[in-house]
């Protein structure tokens, strides 16, 4: 049933079904999870800045079907350039019933203040830290157990463009919206 | 219980103080909205002006002001600096360096050499050369327009529907409509499937490619000394270089920029001297046995954007904008992604195009009934004859009007009639000439019709000034082209 995984009392959009938002910097792929979601095709590029619009489609994993909405880039909550502040009202309007910060593993260290102030407004969060192929050639290892404890959220790591770490994603989003006690994923 | 940071202590006074102040239920916590009016967020202002009690928000702005006195610099910035200060210590907490790192790569390399000038602008000549001139004029617009233009349409259709029309339809009026010079499938079909479908595809194939690779932030770079004179920055480069497939595309991605002043100035550039794939494809096709006219035309438009874009940027107030950009890894484009973009842009563009292709048909076929257009073909004909083209180039500016592309494959249809010259003056006044329909009301929709009035005003007589002076330019230098 579809709206059995409504565990949170968030606002109910005209779809029905929960929402979850992806947001993050620029061209850290948030399209490409967008995609992989929902079986949807918006553009995708290698440089910041391709999303200009909201884009919505329709998730499903296991019994579970949500909204999710596919953002411009951010890098703050104080919204700066127009991409930003748009970003910025759909968290505030829409109410998201789950919100995944999805990060470039290279990038961590300016990454996660924006993780910090999402948590400080009270949104459900998961975090997804991507492109971890490119990190690990480079010789970084990301300890995602450790992230996820000392954060208090679910932490996935994955490489959306080889389709790496989705059914993990998919399942913590489960697992989030359902209000089971999430499960700390790693790859 | 998830993480939650604590700031220094005036800065935390200052929130536990605004969050009693706060009565009214908002979409974040109270604690991350009384940061962000510590930060100045004008539109958190505005929220909690119009949701609290006027007494307790003049209190809140009073703890604000009071807060930020205790600081030297802005509070956003002290706020800031200590998220990253928390950040950066999660990150070296979870982040390990494990092997050395592997010295510069391949792709750090050429990344690097894309960026240097000295290497840079050869690189930038040998992409244009063979991903521009190559692959879109002499293979899009060459080879497969012909192939589609002179064998199936020329070949096959047009005279099929020409005599099947004839046999059926007895009346003038009605065949007209469908075949015949400025029949719907004679014309409106041909010109959008055989000529700019082939050309749209082939640009969008290429920029794909490019786009992918994580070139065009480099270019970016490049350029960037060179956009700030005309009031943009590096950033500009992205919806320029995409106004080469598509200038409606592009006027949507200028929202990307960050000061009103910028995206008008692109917006303006865009309409005026960036001619869009399906012009630019046969404009190349047209020029590419002439090296010298093609380079005149080129260094025109070249001149003509630099120009227009330093005297804007003098004009309109506001600062110059600082450059900011992220530089993505030179990455190897994944085949899959290159064409599943190509098509939905191609399939995009289709879409857009095809209706308004059928409209124009319909419109030229009225107007050629009605007398109409006849009319208005004899208000244009001094005025191409005055830049030093035949009348009968006024018919490919009529059709310009309705596209861009509309226009471009018209002068095609009549390029054997043109002497070098004049080919040049044409493809150059054309190129400059109104932004077609789509264009047109893509910018309405993101700079306003006061904006947009502007522009088409300045455009419509600049396009044939500039013509009429690179003609007689062309004429007292006696450069044959």
């Amino acid at each position: 049933m579809a709206g059995s995984c409504h565990g949170s009392p968030g606002e109910v959009g005209p779809t029905g079904l929960p929402k979850v938002v992806l947001v993050g910097a620029p061209n850290v792929g948030k399209s490409v999870l967008f995609n992989l979601l929902t079986g949807a095709y918006v553009t995708v590029s290698n440089y910041p800045g391709t999303t200009v619009e909201v884009s919505r489609g329709r998730g499903r994993a296991g019994e579970c079907e949500f909204e999710v909405i596919d953002t411009p880039g951010m890098y703050s909550l104080l919204g700066i350039s127009e991409e930003e502040q748009v970003s910025r009202r759909l968290l505030w309007q829409e109410r998201p019933d789950l919100v995944v910060h999805v990060m470039e593993a290279r990038a961590m260290d300016r990454s996660l203040s924006l993780t910090l102030q999402l948590l400080e407004a009270g949104l459900t969060v998961i975090l997804v830290v991507n492109i971890l192929d490119e990190a690990r050639r480079l010789g970084l290892e990301v300890d995602l157990e450790k992230l996820s404890r000392r954060l208090g959220i679910p932490v996935v790591g994955t490489a959306a463009v080889r389709g790496q770490g989705v059914d993990l994603l998919k399942k913590a989003i489960v697992e989030r919206l359902t209000g089971r006690p999430a499960e700390r994923v790693a790859v | 219980m998830s993480l939650q940071i604590t700031y220094e202590a005036p800065l935390e006074e200052a929130v536990a103080r605004i969050c009693e102040l706060l009565q009214g239920r908002y979409p974040f916590s109270k604690r991350a909205v009384a940061l962000l009016l510590l930060q100045g967020d004008a539109e958190m202002q505005a929220e909690v002006a119009a949701t609290e009690e006027s007494k307790s928000y003049e209190l809140v702005q009073e703890i604000v002001r009071q807060t930020q006195a205790g600081y030297q610099r802005p509070l956003n910035f002290v706020i800031a600096q200590w998220r990253q200060q928390a950040t950066a210590d999660l990150a070296a907490d979870v982040v390990g360096q494990q092997a050395q790192s592997p010295g510069r790569s391949l792709a750090d390399w050429l990344g690097w050499l894309t960026m240097w000038p000295v290497t840079g602008i050869p690189i930038l000549a040998v992409v244009l050369y063979f991903g521009l001139y190559q692959f879109v004029g002499v293979f899009g617009a060459g080879t497969v327009v012909d192939f589609l233009e002179a064998t199936l349409f020329a070949g096959y259709i047009n005279p099929w529907v020409n005599s099947t029309v004839q046999i059926h339809v007895p009346w003038m009026v009605l065949q007209s409509l469908i075949a015949g010079d400025y029949g719907i499938i004679t014309l409106g079909v041909r010109y959008a499937v055989a000529i700019i479908l082939p050309i749209v595809g082939s640009f969008f194939l290429v920029f794909s490619v490019i786009e992918d690779s994580g070139y065009l932030p480099r270019l970016a770079m490049l350029v960037d000394w060179l956009f700030k004179r005309i009031g943009l920055n590096g950033r500009a480069v992205i919806p320029m270089a995409l106004g080469f497939g598509c200038d409606t595309m592009a006027t949507l991605v200028s929202r990307t920029l960050e000061t009103r002043r910028e995206k008008l100035i692109a917006t303006l550039l865009l309409a005026l001297a960036i001619p869009c794939s399906a012009q630019l494809g046969v404009i190349l096709a047209l020029l590419s046995g002439r090296p010298t006219a093609m380079a005149l035309w080129a260094g025109f438009l070249l001149l003509v954007f630099l120009l227009v874009g330093y005297l804007t940027s003098r004009l309109l107030p506001g600062s110059r904008p600082s450059f900011y950009l992220e530089l993505p890894p030179l990455r190897l484009p994944q085949w899959r992604n290159v064409l599943a973009k190509t098509l939905i842009r191609m399939q995009w563009y289709f879409i857009e195009v095809f209706p308004l292709f059928v409209l124009a048909s319909v419109l030229l076929w009225a107007g050629q009934i009605t007398g109409a257009f006849g009319v208005i073909i004899s208000w244009l004909t001094p005025v191409v004859e005055w830049i030093g083209l035949p009348g009968e180039t006024a018919r490919v500016f009529l059709f310009g009007f309705f596209r861009r592309d509309y226009g471009a494959a018209g002068l095609y249809d009549m390029a054997g009639t043109l002497t070098g010259q004049q080919l040049v003056v044409a493809a150059a006044t054309l190129t400059l000439f109104v932004p077609c329909i789509a264009q047109f009301s893509m910018m309405l929709k993101e700079r306003g019709w006061k904006a947009t009035l502007a522009i088409v005003v300045f455009i419509f007589p600049f396009a044939f000034v500039a013509g009429y002076v690179l003609n007689l330019a062309l004429t007292w230098l006696g450069v044959a082209a």
